[in-house]
């Protein structure tokens, strides 16, 4: 599985024929990556078909003035991120590509099915450990996963979170190898974003094109906020009637803020910072016009060390004093549950298949990349000789921050990385390099659709007696050619992703 | 017959600016447990300020306060009387089969339970060349091995105030070979759990009446996990187990888990904070 | 609603209305004086100071030769200078921001555009000869925020803080302007037929509040001191008035706090007491010394705005 994919010479590439579709004409496609588009045979996928045909009919400098004007919009509509330069901010959009991802019903099943699967077996994961522990018990995940990480929360340790939920918000990230399979590269429990640009995305879409959605049954996306919002009131604390939830966030300069913001809007529910609430008698309040409003369930946008300075971090200014202790007494919810970190470090990940085994007794339906633990001193030497053909990532960044690829490493890079692993086997896990398809993307530039590299994030939805994923998620794309980082913070972009009803 | 005691706890925070917005977080009730109980606890502040009971995240009992206007001094005053029973730290069977007890500290059941207290914390971290310096004799059993810690760490560093501060590494404790009871407790702590023994940080009060050392402030010493006994108290700062001049207020990993006083304060400029304890006892 | 977020909205709405009654005071006393019937008008050192003034940074020094450039860049599109059009639709926006979950999307787009209007606006042009075009814009954008604010929003407490900060600033804004063109009037007396209570400047202050042709409706005449102040402070029907203002501030506090028990704390209660202080008033009462009700009501307005911050704010 050890893939080296952009070594094809140019002229064995190949030009699509037999197309009048200008506006694909100049498409170069690599025979070696495995394209959405594309079927076995090198046809256009039948899915894709009227897609292409539709959007054949527009000419390039249609395209591209659509594009510029859902550029716009996302930009008046205020949905951007802010880069601090040497003496002014600068406001951008998180660039957004008006060529769909479609995934067809037979794909998504899996997905889906796969996406649950995994949120489930992490919860139970959860639970056990800050319980009775069986798993580490009966030899099925070592028990430094737990006590060598930073994420492991002492205080967590036999708390019942209302209905049994610890990751009732994840984040999978899925992507589909040359193989044609889809594989997990990460799970994230933590506070995964996205979301709204899934929404965004579709809704810029639907402005711009409109005339391509009545081709297709496409699942809508915009019933996320109130499926999350069931979520929320499902886990209520106990003895409460109608439970008032809130959103909690870092403040309008963190980077997600419209995320946020948007969540709370579409619940109908409260946008609070760390400062509009206090904790009293082991109750949560927040400071309203009226006075002070109890609150009972917080969707947390904060991670776990800045919620409470009085028990975690105490430098944070984000969080409220004393909410721990109100959550421990099972006062207020707190979602995700605090302590969830440790389940998507990335060591535990190397485990799924058998946590999910272990768990719920099935098959993984989803791959899972095979992973090289530093930690062995055995797996440690294999990864050292091999750099160059490895993916090195650090077990507890998010983000895509830290992660070395080997095959476009210098020799002294390489020395460089083995050096680092060297000093802190537990800090980094190997991988082979994963072929991630591609999709034909608008590229700004050449103005012309070119390959680029896409992933997926689904987004579940765990609550009590309830699970949901949301019909779409967000296609990532790492517009650098060549490039296979598809983060935002890593200059990624999106697409909207149409998956198909039956 | 239990002995009576009385703690007397005063606290006093001065600020060079008003201060607007703060919240403390005390560490510093008794603890109920075997041989204390009928804990009654009385505190005030100079501000009148509202008090909270609350139970902080390992389950021990604090107080809280969040004054609602703004100040530049605030002194807190915390009593507690409490009963407690006179402990025999002798008290108990060691199995002649020592190796039973070895065997138990090595199954992964045991290294699981007592996770918490066998994990290296950044108050309990020794550098490698460090690691060696007190190693157990698998020829006597695991207590006495623990009783020649406390002699070793007793002997090891020089008691002495204003050498080290709160957040002063272990390693520069070894070298200076100067502390105190925190820096004590601390090197026990990482030198047990080294030997494979769960070992927790714990903070309380001691009645000095009986002329042991520690200042007029909080002491500090450690619980070792000792398998077929349980947990023992000893105090590397005098040489001694825990008895019932000891009383406990929390355990944890370390300082950190234990920290008497927490203030989250948003305030610019100098402040100073000075802290007594006082401990009196009668039959 | 949160306090804090309240208190956002309730900026944002001075916000918009300041950078409106800015804009305009600029374009209207600039344009109206390149024709004004007497020379003192026409100056130009003469209508900048009075810019200068109105924003509330009058140039001490009676002598300084003012750059027109300099001053419009100033009140117009200085990123550093507080008061500036540029800053308050900012600060306008900042607030929007925070308050983001509970404004219409509508709202918070309209918002977004006239910031990127602003920040936009080439420099070179509008000191040069984008005044017109900028503040025409400027006005105009403002009416679509109100528009979007009574339109898209659900007529309830955010409704009524948001219209609380529009009113109160809009009296503020008015009387600023009473103020600065009483004082323009006093400095441009210069001979027998230009006489105070007729002077010019009152028909720029009616054009700066866009009430000039309603005034003229309604008295048929041309202003005068008196009929200008009349209109402009006790007319209730004037819709820039400041008793229009009081009395939708009024109606906008019972919206928050619908309590009838009598609570002489309350912000109600001072709202009620000011609006009455100056619904059966004779604008020769005010007349007689301007000055002296100028200050007051500006008190009134700041103590206002201080009750409210310590009702709903301030938890």
């Amino acid at each position: 599985m050890f893939i080296a994919f952009y070594h094809v010479p140019f002229n064995k590439r190949i030009s699509m024929t037999n197309i009048e579709n200008q506006i694909f004409s100049s498409y170069q496609r690599n025979p070696e990556l495995y394209d959405e588009i594309y079927d076995k045979n090198g046809k256009i996928k039948e899915v894709y078909q009227k897609l292409f045909k539709l959007y054949g009919e527009h000419s390039i400098i249609d395209y591209v003035s659509l594009n510029n004007k859902a550029k716009s919009s996302f930009f008046n509509q205020g949905i951007t991120f802010q880069v601090y330069g040497d003496n002014n901010v600068q406001e951008k959009i998180f660039p957004f590509d008006l060529f769909p991802r479609i995934i067809d019903p037979v794909d998504w099943d899996i997905i889906e099915r796969g996406s649950i699967q995994r949120s489930k077996a992490l919860n139970l994961f959860l639970w056990d450990i800050y319980h009775d522990k069986k798993i580490l018990k009966d030899k099925v995940v070592p028990i430094d996963l737990i006590t060598s990480s930073a994420n492991y929360l002492d205080q967590m340790n036999g708390v019942n979170p209302p209905g049994g939920i610890y990751n009732h918000i994840s984040g999978t990230d899925v992507i589909k190898h040359k193989d044609g399979k889809y594989y997990v590269l990460e799970d994230n429990i933590r506070c995964p974003s996205g979301v709204s640009y899934v929404i965004c995305n579709r809704t810029a879409l639907k402005k711009a094109l409109f005339g391509v959605f009545n081709h297709y049954q496409t699942h809508t996306v915009t019933n996320y906020a109130e499926n999350l919002l069931e979520l929320l009131e499902s886990v209520k604390p106990k003895g409460v009637d109608i439970p008032n939830v809130v959103v909690i966030t870092p403040g309008m300069y963190n980077s997600a803020f419209y995320e946020h913001s948007y969540l709370a809007k579409t619940m109908g529910v409260e946008l609070v910072e760390g400062r509009d609430l206090f904790v009293e008698n082991d109750f949560v309040y927040m400071k309203t016009i009226k006075g002070p409003e109890r609150v009972d369930v917080i969707y947390r946008r904060i991670d776990d060390q800045f919620i409470d300075p009085l028990e975690f971090n105490p430098d944070s200014v984000l969080g409220v004093p004393g909410l721990f202790a109100a959550y421990k007494k099972g006062n207020v919810t707190l979602a995700n549950a605090p302590g969830t970190g440790v389940a998507d470090d990335k060591a535990v990940y190397t485990y799924m298949p058998k946590i999910i085994k272990y768990y719920l007794d099935e098959e993984p339906i989803l791959n899972n990349v095979h992973t090289y633990h530093c930690s062995r001193p055995d797996e440690l030497q294999y990864v050292l000789d091999h750099i160059h053909e490895l993916v090195i990532k650090p077990v507890d960044e998010a983000g895509g921050y830290g992660i070395s690829i080997g095959n476009k490493l210098t020799k002294a890079e390489i020395e460089k990385v083995k050096a680092e692993v060297k000093a802190n086997p537990r800090k980094y896990v190997a991988q082979p390099i994963m072929s991630l398809s591609v999709h034909p993307t608008y590229i700004d530039d050449t103005e012309s659709f070119e390959q680029r590299h896409v992933d997926l994030r689904t987004f579940t939805v765990l609550g009590k007696d309830k699970e949901f994923v949301l019909k779409g998620g967000l296609t990532r794309v790492a517009l650098k050619r060549g490039n296979l980082i598809v983060n935002s913070s890593q200059g990624g972009g999106s697409k909207d992703t149409w998956v198909l009803k039956k | 017959m239990p002995r009576e005691f009385e703690i007397t706890y005063n606290a006093e925070n001065v600020y060079d600016d008003w201060v607007h917005d703060a919240h403390w977080q005390f560490l510093i009730i008794p603890v109920e447990n075997e041989s204390q109980y009928e804990v009654e606890i009385e505190f005030e502040n100079s501000l009148f300020a509202h008090t909270e009971e609350s139970i902080n995240g390992f389950g021990f009992k604090t107080l809280r306060i969040h004054p609602k206007k703004k100040f530049k001094k605030i002194t807190f005053e915390a009593k507690f009387k409490f009963k407690k029973e006179e402990v025999d730290p002798y008290n108990f069977y060691i199995n002649p089969d020592i190796s039973i007890a070895y065997n138990e500290m090595q199954s992964l059941d045991f290294k699981i339970t007592h996770e918490r207290y066998l994990k290296f914390t950044s108050f309990t971290t020794l550098d490698s060349e460090q690691k060696g310096l007190f190693k157990f004799n698998n020829s006597i059993s695991i207590f006495d091995n623990l009783e020649a810690l406390n002699h070793w760490v007793f002997e090891y560093i020089k008691f002495t105030t204003g050498v080290t501060e709160v957040g002063t590494p272990l390693k520069d404790v070894i070298f200076e070979k100067k502390g105190v009871c925190q820096d004590f407790a601390h090197l026990f702590a990482a030198l047990a759990r080294i030997n494979g023994v769960p070992t927790r940080y714990v903070s309380g009060y001691l009645d000095q009446e009986s002329g042991y050392m520690g200042d007029s402030q909080m002491h500090a010493w450690v619980e070792a996990f000792v398998p077929g006994i349980g947990w023992k108290g000893f105090d590397p700062t005098n040489n001694i187990l825990a008895n019932t001049n000891h009383i406990k207020v929390c355990h944890g990993k370390d300082y950190n888990d234990c920290a008497p006083l927490k203030g989250i304060i948003h305030s610019h400029g100098k402040h100073k904070t000075v802290h007594s304890v006082s401990v009196e006892s009668q039959q | 609603m949160l306090a804090r977020v309240a208190n956002n909205l309730f900026w944002m709405g001075r916000y918009i209305e300041r950078s409106e009654h800015v804009a305009r005071y600029l374009n209207v006393n600039y344009f109206s004086s390149l024709d004004a019937p007497n020379l003192k008008s026409q100056d130009r050192q003469f209508v900048l100071r009075s810019m200068l003034f109105m924003v509330g940074d009058p140039e001490k020094d009676a002598k300084k030769n003012l750059k027109e450039e300099d001053v419009l860049y100033k009140i117009g599109l200085d990123p550093t200078y507080g008061a500036s059009i540029i800053s308050n639709i900012k600060f306008a926006r900042e607030n929007a921001n925070s308050a983001r979950d509970l404004i219409s999307t509508e709202l918070y787009e309209a918002i977004n555009k006239f910031y990127h209007f602003v920040i936009n606006y080439p420099k070179e042009i509008f000191v040069k000869n984008g005044l017109h075009d900028f503040t025409t814009h400027v006005a105009e954008m403002t009416d679509i925020l109100r528009g979007k604010i009574r339109g898209t929003l659900l007529h309830d407490a955010t409704y009524a803080v948001i219209s609380m900060g529009i009113n109160i600033e809009r009296a503020t804004q008015i009387t600023r302007m009473i103020n600065a063109k009483y004082n323009d009037a006093l400095l441009s007396q210069d001979g027998e037929n230009d006489r105070f209570s007729k002077s010019f400047e009152w028909t720029t202050l009616l054009k700066c509040a866009e009430s000039y042709d309603m005034m003229r409706r309604f008295y048929k005449k041309t202003p005068t001191s008196i009929s200008t102040l009349e209109f402009l402070i006790l007319n209730p029907n004037c819709p820039r008035s400041v008793m229009n203002s009081l009395n939708q501030v009024n109606q906008h506090v019972k919206m928050l706090n619908p309590e009838k028990r009598y609570n002489k704390d309350s912000t109600a209660f001072l709202i009620g007491r000011v609006r009455s202080e100056y619904e059966f008033k004779y604008i020769e009462e005010i007349d007689k010394d301007i000055k002296s009700f100028i200050e007051n009501i500006l008190r009134s307005l700041v103590d206002i705005s201080d009750k409210v911050d310590e009702e709903f704010f301030n938890y």
